[in-house]
């Protein structure tokens, strides 16, 4: 209740000019009620009338208009009020006092509710963003259950279909369709989701550090059922290649720069993938022997569906977006070059100046 | 492995709020031998698990009631059952938690029938294990002696420092279980070093290097992305 009614009026003295307006309205009535009712309310009671109206402007709006309020109740009190009235003089010290106080205590009590209230604000917008972020992440959650669930489903039951023997080879061949189809949407599925959580600021990355060979192996692992007939040269000299990284978010980028490589160029020919060490950086490679990229297009193949004019059916649009957000995501970045000897090449790099603390021993 | 599944039927408890779910689970678990019952929420399945004894049990992270979390943590505090996790692709911090819960795995979702019954298998046959424990066991043509702390390969002794011994000792006894890097870090390095995943990164390469047929593609010792490894038998 009191919380609607606040914004409320918050939202009403959101421009300036109200606020002072405000601020000046609210001396002049107490000013009024001070004038109307002299002969029952004294100069002291008044100058209380005058805090309470103070504090209750402070609640509502800034500093400054507030600040304003405070001197201008001061001046109006002690000219109007204070004996003698109608002048700036004061009678003896209790007087002096009494207006001294006054000043300071107005004074103290706008700044310390604006402040108050500066906090109170921030606060509230934290709040605010950290529930939306969450309502973000339960929403992709379950839409990512919500495709899943048949997804296992459809991919379960042909497995099982299988396995249960007794099928004619087009049976066979028609299971197929369904499994490679499955198998399909959902890469789409995981693009989609990844995108959508780079786009709404909701992807998490859990750096650690990982070694180079483990994720170039998991990522092949992973793009193994889209190679399409290519060979795979992985090339990483002997001994630890160690960063910090997000294994899984580099997983998928490098899965995604294979199955890049894998989709667009001829079949048969190789796709070379390699990890070194370059100016204090990792430098993850993927390089393919297709007809490399055209001129002036190097810049925009990370942007989101992008497509070279020519490129073959396959995929949405997302895969080397998807490459870029998350190796930015984990402080790196991306490049796109064309090799000496033809060809494209996908260049991730990996700040690793600080190298990890090993253990020493011998056999 | 023969006696374990063909002389008993055995019991599998399904806990997952999706019918489609528990229909196509209940129908690959049946078709090979287990006889299944189904929860579809984590108070139901504690409530069944307590009326009948179970061999095994399929466990989904997310249901409506409490979460798979804490319904793992729940049954962990009575029994030793194997617990397998059923989860999404992008949960594994999730799939670390219960991991460091006391599951014995997880499959993710999509899965294929092949896969679920592989773990299903490798988590009763540690279960089983645990009772009696074999000193020397071949993987290929590697043999781990552990009552005499020898490992060769293709009957050629292979040196190892102690520490590159404790981790091999520890995937050999947990073989065809996925380990989290904190599990390992904490049994190999102890607990003031949970933290040091460098540690383990160079020491599981160094075992491949020794121990692997080609170490560039590995198929002992597994990497479980942003998990853990496995240690695999085949």
């Amino acid at each position: 209740m009191w919380f609607t009614f606040n914004n409320r009026i918050r939202t009403f003295l959101a421009p300036a000019w109200r606020q002072y307006a405000a601020a000046i309205l609210a001396v002049v009535v107490v000013s009024a009620i001070g004038f109307l009712f002299q002969d029952w309310v004294n100069y002291q009671t008044l100058a209380m009338f005058y805090l309470i109206a103070q504090v209750l402007l402070a609640l509502v709006v800034g500093r400054w208009p507030t600040l304003l309020a405070a001197v201008l109740s001061a001046i109006i009190w002690e000219y109007v009020f204070v004996p003698p009235m109608y002048s700036f003089e004061l009678e003896g010290l209790y007087d002096e006092m009494t207006v001294l106080t006054y000043c300071v205590v107005a004074l103290v009590a706008s700044e310390l509710t604006a402040r108050l209230r500066a906090h109170q604000e921030t606060e509230l917008k934290a709040q605010l963003l950290s529930e939306s972020e969450k309502l973000g992440r339960t929403l992709l959650n379950s839409v990512s259950h919500e495709f899943r669930t048949p997804l296992s489903a459809i991919l379960g039951a042909t497995a099982n279909l299988r396995a249960q023997g007794g099928i004619s080879a087009s049976q066979d061949r028609l299971i197929g369709e369904i499994e490679s189809a499955g198998a399909r949407l959902n890469r789409i599925v995981q693009s989609l989701l990844s995108a959508a959580r780079l786009q709404g600021g909701q992807l998490q990355t859990r750096m650690d550090w990982c070694e180079a060979r483990d994720v170039i192996n998991a990522s092949l692992r992973e793009s193994a059922g889209l190679l399409n007939g290519h060979p795979i040269e992985t090339k990483i000299a002997a001994g630890p290649h160690l960063a910090r990284m997000d294994f899984v978010l580099m997983q998928q980028a490098l899965s995604n720069l294979i199955a890049n490589a894998a989709i667009h160029t001829p079949s048969g020919t190789p796709i070379e993938v390699s990890a070194r060490f370059e100016d204090k950086q990792l430098l993850l490679q993927v390089a393919d022997r297709g007809p490399g990229l055209p001129a002036g297009q190097k810049e925009h193949v990370f942007d989101a569906f992008r497509r070279l004019p020519n490129a073959k059916p396959g995929g949405v649009g997302l895969g080397l977006a998807i490459v870029k957000g998350f190796v930015e995501a984990q402080g790196g970045r991306v490049a796109a070059a064309n090799g000496t000897n033809g060809g494209a090449i996908f260049n991730i790099w990996m700040p690793a100046a600080d190298n990890p603390e090993l253990p020493e021993e011998t056999l | 492995m023969n006696d374990l599944t063909s002389t008993t039927e055995l019991s599998a408890l399904v806990i997952d709020d999706e019918p489609q779910i528990q229909r196509l689970v209940t129908t690959v678990l049946e078709a090979n031998g287990y006889r299944v019952a189904t929860a579809s929420s984590g108070a139901e399945g504690l409530a069944t698990l307590v009326q009948q004894r179970q061999d095994l049990i399929l466990l989904d992270l997310g249901l409506p009631d409490i979460s798979g979390i804490a319904v793992l943590k729940r049954l962990r505090e009575w029994t030793q059952t194997p617990v397998v996790i059923l989860t999404v692709h992008d949960g594994e911090p999730e799939k670390i938690e219960a991991l460091d819960s006391g599951a014995d795995d997880y499959v993710t979702k999509p899965f294929s029938s092949g896969e679920l019954l592989a773990r299903l298998r490798a988590a009763l046959r540690r279960a089983d294990r645990n009772k009696a424990e074999e000193p020397v066991q071949r993987f290929g043509n590697i043999t781990v002696n552990l009552a005499a702390r020898l490992v060769t390969r293709e009957n050629q002794a292979v040196k190892l420092t102690s520490t590159e011994y404790s981790l091999l000792r520890l995937f050999v006894q947990h073989v065809g279980k996925v380990l989290t890097h904190r599990q390992v870090l904490r049994e190999v390095w102890g607990p003031e070093h949970e933290q040091k995943t460098q540690y383990l990164r160079v020491y599981v390469q160094r075992l491949r290097d020794k121990l692997e047929p080609n170490p560039d593609s590995p198929v002992f010792f597994l990497t479980e992305s942003g998990i853990g490894y496995r240690f695999s038998a085949s």
